[in-house]
């Protein structure tokens, strides 16, 4: 595993998940299922997805899942016969679940390490809108510790607080000039930290029907004293200094989420989810920089709530083997004045398909591959007037491997 | 099972590699059929000469704005596209001013003297180059200099001499010269020097190249050009006019700077400049241009024979030729318009395009933003401009040859890819 870790790490330096909306990676179970299945699952991952339906699991158990998000868009400005693409590299969203507590009784206790936010693209320096963005990591690792209780046999409740390292790490030109005719090269890297919870209730009529209701929190994460480094012709230094700090903060939305499951017969089994995010408190992407003449930038964003909507079945052929599938369309935050490349966001659809191998009493072993397309869209950016038409395809396979104890 | 990890990691890396990249084809190339780009030649002065920092140089004629708009119109099947380009061993041509250092926001700027093409110093002769070309810009060109004979000579236009074979007759003038190549495509932008020559030389007629021409004999020889390159039913767009008070020329050096350069270095507070205009010296006003040169020229202050300053006294004021007053301006700018009107109608009446170049650089001049880049009339951070206020730096040529796309396609129903501005440079830093 570590060397997988190290070679994915080799692949791609940076560490990131995707863009203008959530990642819904948290575990590849529900990932097959298109990302439903809030409702279905009563396992460690129930942290994230149900915090309500922890304590419902008999058993405990430990679960490990990595994903290869591969993120490809394009561009093609508008008016020119010119298409850029984004260079590949893979990001490997992650998570890590373990529960904790007596078997078989009123509570569980439980920890969940994953990544719900995230990004990276990379244009390069070569292409029409670097003045807007070079490239961009982005990171949000969200610590949960969790506790949840069983209040009647159906009925469960949950919560966790929610602790997030958050890190960017941005690059764009800057239109200054050195004698070879090439730009100026701006290079932002910070952390930063920010608090929020994690609760829900989880309710099943009988075995068969049961629904999930969530709500995370939003997390504003600051970040403060991050290192701005220019690299600009000596005459441009005055007003950007190599070494410089800037400040900037990022809101990660509010979202609240549903989810249904019933049987359709005994060996096939369904689950429908739906999400609201509120991503309307993301106003503004700000940074304001050390240096006293180094202008400050201010992006709007004025992204709008989003949703989705996702549906799955699990097939179940045999006691060791769950064949999954499920699709889901998401609605975007974007508008369409306020597309950047380091969000080029729009309406996604989204197939996945998946399974889970018992290999023995303890070990299973999960794997989930999703595809996304975000649909194409022509904008033209209010702010920068980078005009063109966006599309991306986002393929992301993923593993998962549980101990069960 | 280590080697096994490693499989998958490598696994993971092709796939990423070879998983399909989305694709786009937003806008399909088309050359229309209402114009025939198999043989296109650019008419002009320096801004088509690809001229630049004051010179003059392969880089500048490397991105003259013809030559970018050719480079999009192969892209429709367009001819080829020569340009009289100086070699590499003379690639710095006439020589141009670089930028030396930034000291205390304001540049100084140095003679680039190296890899010149003169082949002679008196007069002042390029090195020839005779072989068919499509990009006629000649630097220094006007509309009434265009007819006249002798421009083409050793006493004449150097720009011109280096283009024209030995031996040609002192008679072949430049529409001769220009209106006999067999084009099938034109663009054509002369008129700009029968203006800026005398607005640059702050209203003061010295000759030839600083006279102000008539908007009658403009609009009588716009329109024998016009009908001959026309002749063949060939179409082509008619540029017009900058604005000439939208050029870093005349809008960096301000009342205000001087009067605050004056103060920093005086102990009595210095409230007014003096210039001399054509109704005698007068305090300077806000609405008065100084010429960019003005401000390297190190007069303001000097005191002369009587110890009176220069510029800050009635009895010694700037001279003329370095003001543009709010008189001379309003007569420049007028006769702008003048010539614009008679573009604009000759354009119509041909059915030709027109490619608005004044409005465009007077948009620039309160600055634009496109492709995520903001670009201004502002000297040198403005990074349209070049460093002689005038010209256009390559993306300011890029934006330029843009407007010239726009109107091709508008008025020709063609669909003629725009250049992607982020692909060209602004001004040069040391």
């Amino acid at each position: 595993m570590k060397k997988l870790l190290i070679t994915l790490l080799c692949v791609s330096p940076s560490l990131l998940l995707a863009q203008g909306s959530q990642v819904n990676l948290q575990s590849p179970k529900s990932v097959g299922m298109g990302g439903a299945g809030s409702a279905y699952f009563i396992d460690e991952s129930s942290i994230f997805y149900s915090p309500g339906a922890l304590s419902k699991m008999s058993h405990n158990a430990v679960s490990v899942n990595g994903n290869g998000v591969m993120f490809k868009s394009a561009f093609q400005a508008t008016g020119s016969s010119v298409v850029d693409h984004t260079k590949n590299q893979i990001t490997p969203p992650f998570s890590v679940f373990a529960t904790v507590g007596p078997k078989n009784t009123w509570w569980k206790a439980g920890i969940g390490i994953y990544t719900p936010y995230g990004g990276a693209v990379d244009w390069g320096t070569e292409w029409t809108g670097k003045y807007s963005l070079v490239s961009l990591s982005l990171r949000a690792i969200y610590i949960q510790p969790t506790v949840s209780v069983k209040l009647t046999d159906n009925f469960s409740i949950g919560g966790g607080f929610v602790y997030n390292i958050g890190s960017v790490d941005l690059q764009s030109a800057v239109p200054v000039y050195f004698q070879d005719g090439s730009s100026g090269l701006a290079e932002l890297k910070g952390t930063g930290t920010g608090t929020g919870y994690n609760v829900g209730v989880h309710y099943n009529l009988n075995e068969e029907f049961a629904i999930s209701m969530s709500y995370r929190s939003k997390v504003v994460t600051k970040l403060k004293d991050g290192d701005a480094k220019f690299t600009v012709p000596e005459a441009a230094q005055g007003t950007f200094p190599p070494d410089s700090k800037f400040s900037a903060e990022l809101p990660l939305p509010s979202t609240f989420a549903v989810g249904v499951t019933f049987p359709i017969s005994d060996k096939v089994k369904m689950a429908v989810d739906g999400t609201v995010i509120n991503y309307d408190i993301y106003k503004e992407l700000n940074f304001d920089y050390s240096g006293a003449n180094t202008p400050d930038t201010h992006s709007p964003k004025n992204y709008t709530k989003a949703g989705s909507i996702k549906a799955g079945i699990e097939y179940l052929p045999s006691e060791k083997l769950q064949l999954r599938i499920g699709g889901g369309y998401i609605a975007t935050p974007v508008s369409k004045d306020y597309v950047y490349p380091e969000t080029p966001d729009n309406n996604r659809v989204l197939i996945a398909g998946g399974f889970t191998y018992k290999m023995n009493q303890k070990f299973d072993l999960t794997g989930s591959f999703a595809y996304q397309r975000i649909l194409p869209r022509e904008a033209n950016n209010v702010d920068s007037h980078l005009s063109g038409t966006y599309t991306t395809n986002i393929y992301a396979p993923g593993i998962g491997l549980t101990y069960k104890f | 099972m280590n080697r096994r990890n490693l499989y998958i990691g490598v696994a993971l890396a092709i796939l990423s590699i070879t998983a399909c990249k989305p694709s786009l084809d937003e806008f399909t190339p088309s050359a229309g059929t209402k114009a025939d780009f198999s043989k296109y030649i650019a008419i002009g002065n320096s801004l088509s000469a690809g001229f630049a920092d004051g010179g003059l140089y392969l880089d500048g004629q490397k991105v003259a704005f013809p030559l970018l708009i050719s480079e999009q119109l192969q892209k429709v099947g367009g001819g080829e596209f020569k340009s009289p380009f100086f070699s590499e061993e003379q690639s710095n041509g006439s020589g141009y001013i670089r930028l030396k250092a930034l000291v205390n926001g304001q540049p100084v700027t140095e003679q680039v003297t190296d890899k010149l093409a003169y082949r002679s110093a008196s007069p002042k002769l390029l090195t020839k180059f005779t072989d068919p070309i499509n990009n006629l810009g000649v630097p220094g060109m006007r509309m009434d200099m265009a007819f006249a004979p002798g421009i083409g000579t050793a006493a004449g236009n150097m720009y011109f001499e280096r283009l024209l074979p030995e031996g040609t007759p002192p008679t072949m003038n430049y529409f001769t010269y220009s209106t006999s190549q067999n084009h099938t495509f034109f663009t054509f932008s002369l008129g700009n020097n029968d203006v800026l020559g005398y607005a640059t030389n702050g209203a003061v007629n010295e000759g030839p190249t600083t006279t102000l021409t008539s908007t009658a004999l403009f609009n009588t020889l716009l329109n024998n050009y016009v009908t001959t390159l026309t002749a063949k039913g060939q179409k082509g767009v008619l540029a017009t006019i900058p604005d000439v008070t939208s050029v870093p020329y005349f809008t960096t050096v301000t009342r205000q700077a001087l009067l605050a350069a004056v103060n920093a270095a005086s102990t009595t507070k210095v409230t007014d400049i003096y210039i001399a205009t054509k109704m005698g010296p007068r305090a300077a006003t806000d609405q008065d241009f100084f010429v960019l040169p003005f401000s390297s020229a190190g007069l303001l202050g000097v005191p002369n024979a009587n110890k009176i300053p220069y510029g800050l006294h009635p009895l010694n004021p700037v001279e003329d030729k370095y003001v543009l007053d709010t008189k001379e301006a309003a007569e420049v700018v007028a006769r702008v318009n003048d010539f614009n009107k008679s573009i604009k109608s000759i354009a119509a009446s041909k059915g030709l395009a027109v490619a608005d170049v004044n409005a465009f650089l007077t948009a620039v001049k309160n600055g634009i933003r496109i492709d995520g880049l903001s670009v201004s009339a502002k000297y040198i951070t403005g990074n349209g401009f070049s460093l002689d206020g005038i010209h256009l730096t390559p993306i300011g040529n890029a934006l330029m040859a843009n407007v010239f796309i726009e109107a091709i396609n508008k008025t020709y129903g063609a669909q003629v890819p725009r250049l992607n501005i982020s692909d060209y440079r602004g001004v040069k830093l040391p």
